[in-house]
């Protein structure tokens, strides 16, 4: 016997959620997008989805968060902080690459600073992740040894039923578990079998490509610029990644009076290096290119023991120009035979 | 023999031959509805070249990649018609020698894949005329005739909306040819002119300013459109400037390679009193 949730509960559970204070979040479908926001009730949410085309992280770090606001005077310069609005916050039906994505950028944001911004938001969400049917060309999941189903990040494990009429419970951490006492009358000791969760084919081999990235002599091989010709040096794939996330902190107003906010940044823009002499220590964008692949692949991997990449593929998905991180790494799979 | 066979061995031809250094083409993407840019330099790799109804993409922009053409050789590129205009603009506005390009022109409708006759953009003065002359039929859109007939408030609505997906990835600036700045305004930042901030005042600044320098310019080609991740339908903006112009200075994008720049020209005899 496992605990089940049937669909038909749903709105009563979003109901009571809210009733207790929590705001729920989901995938939905707005303006011609997918993405994770507010609900009201089931009917708004997507649960279809093989993924939102928007990645979760924009809950947690937004792409443009004001900081604190000043104003200088002659007789003293002013601040007051901004503190990124409180509230408890369900997300239902995160994929587990987002939520994998989270606890991957959970030690980056605490390491010397701790962030408030990040853990204030992370410390008032519950992640309730729905294991996937299905997956397209794209997923990867199983590439970077997570899976369609891993725990990592969630703190509530949904697995689909076969009938397809609710989902199996597993409470993975105690935050989870105190967010579904909540609606604990409402789910059902049953015996439905879950569905299989989808099989996502293997395309690289991350460890034999950690083993290439560190190799010295590999930093200058003109495989970076090969792999990298086409590409056209916008952000899409760093705005889309779950766990990119590179800053810029950035004065918006006059000399007297303004904002200070934090805003994304890409490492694909040339800008993003370029020094106030002029110089830019990485000025082609194979340069820029192979930063993104060394920093999630072997410097990340090198401080925080993970690599930077849950397997989302929307790197790939939505780039322009047909790149992304899987056809680099199958390539360095390659090479490093 | 298909187009693709043919200019596969257009492109052997010309490579072998020494005329061009470079093909810029299409080759098979990740999945199998994908196609994506392929930069040919060797005859024996020219079978790796596709040519489709799915090739869409405006390849022109690499051709101002910094320091290709400057050795002066040439490079031969796959390009639609729109492709073509685009060339004439950056010749126009001296971003490249012409003749230095040597076109491999195509153009798609309906799943079929139609050869152009020519090399060189004169070659295609008379299909880009025909193409000024039937702009009005083709460039009907359902979504574009709702937004004409908006009011200003309702259409201010419609693009706060549109604008608030926007991420600011400029997407839609690096897949375009026109945006070849080597520093573009959003890039400028002693002072920082525009916000760089992705929130509602900052999303308009950036999408106004780019309609703008796109005015007159813009051949709508659909390379921002495609590239926009969030969905935006940017086409529909460039559309209107397109239209705004062609109504008001009778001027058609791209025509030849001498074409004056509309909003970069001064006339003494001008009807306005003012510059903007």
């Amino acid at each position: 016997m496992t605990k089940i949730l049937f669909t038909d509960k749903l709105d009563n559970c979003i109901e009571r959620w809210k009733s207790a204070g929590r705001t729920v979040i989901g995938p939905v479908q707005k303006n011609n997008i997918s993405t994770y926001d507010t609900v009201k009730s089931a009917s708004e949410l997507d649960l279809n989805l093989v993924l939102p085309d928007r990645s979760i992280k924009e809950l947690f770090f937004p792409q443009s968060e004001p900081m604190l606001r000043y104003t200088i005077k002659k007789e003293a310069i002013n601040t007051s902080e901004f503190l990124p609005p409180s509230g408890q916050r369900i997300i239902f039906g995160a994929r587990a690459c987002d939520a994998s994505g989270l606890a991957i950028d959970d030690p980056l944001f605490g390491w010397d600073y701790k962030d408030e911004y990040w853990f204030q938001r992370r410390n008032e969400s519950v992640i309730v992740t729905i294991a996937c049917t299905k997956a397209d060309d794209f997923c990867m999941c199983t590439s970077l040894k997570l899976a369609p189903d891993s725990p990592k990040g969630s703190d509530i494990m949904l697995r689909p039923l076969e009938n397809k009429k609710g989902w199996q419970v597993e409470e993975l951490t105690e935050r989870g578990r105190e967010a579904f006492k909540t609606i604990a009358d409402l789910l059902q000791e049953s015996n439905e079998a879950a569905a299989p969760t989808i099989t996502v084919p293997e395309k690289f081999d991350s460890t034999a490509c950690a083993e290439w990235l560190k190799k010295p002599e590999n930093f200058e091989s003109k495989f970076w610029k090969e792999i990298s010709l086409r590409c056209i040096g916008c952000g899409s794939c760093t705005y889309l990644c779950p766990t990119c996330h590179c800053f810029d902190i950035q004065d918006e107003g006059d000399t007297y009076n303004g904002i200070r906010r934090k805003n994304w940044d890409s490492c694909s823009f040339a800008l993003f290096t370029m020094h106030t002499s002029g110089h830019n220590p990485r000025s082609t964008q194979s340069a820029r290119w192979r930063q993104r692949i060394m920093h999630k692949f072997n410097y990340f991997p090198g401080k925080f023991s993970a690599n930077s990449c849950s397997g989302c593929g929307r790197c790939t998905r939505q780039c322009p120009v047909d790149m992304g991180i899987t056809e680099t790494l199958q390539e360095i799979s390659k090479l490093s035979q | 023999m298909s187009i693709e066979q043919q200019y596969r061995t257009k492109a052997k031809e010309l490579l072998s031959s020494g005329e061009v250094k470079m093909v810029i083409g299409y080759g098979p993407g990740s999945t199998p509805d994908r196609r994506r840019p392929l930069f040919i330099t060797t005859p024996d790799e020219t079978d790796r070249l596709v040519l489709d109804s799915a090739c869409i993409a405006n390849l022109s922009g690499y051709l101002v990649t910094e320091g290709l053409l400057s050795d002066e050789k040439r490079v031969a590129i796959f390009l639609r018609p729109e492709g073509i205009r685009t060339i004439n603009i950056l010749a126009a506005e001296a971003q490249l020698n012409s003749d230095q390009v040597v076109i491999i022109g195509f153009d798609s409708a309906k799943n079929e894949v139609t050869a152009l006759k020519g090399s060189s953009t004169e070659d295609f003065s008379v299909l880009i005329e025909s193409m000024r002359a039937n702009t009005p039929e083709t460039a009907k859109e359902e979504l574009f005739e709702k937004i004409e007939k908006m009011n200003p408030q309702e259409r201010f609505t419609f693009w706060q909306e549109e604008f608030s997906k926007c991420i600011k990835c400029y997407a839609c600036r690096q897949a375009c040819p026109m945006c070849y700045c080597r520093r573009c305004i959003v890039d400028s930042n002693q002072p920082q002119w525009i916000n760089t901030s992705a929130h509602t005042l900052g999303n308009f600044e950036w999408n106004i300013v780019r309609a703008f320098h796109l005015s007159g310019r813009c051949v709508e080609c659909g390379n921002c459109g495609r590239a926009c991740p969030v969905n935006i339908p940017l086409r529909l903006i460039n559309r209107k400037m397109a239209k705004e112009v062609m109504d008001l200075f009778d001027h058609f994008a791209g025509t030849n390679k001498t074409q004056e720049p509309v909003l970069a020209s001064f006339k003494k005899d001008d009807s306005e009193t003012f510059i903007l």
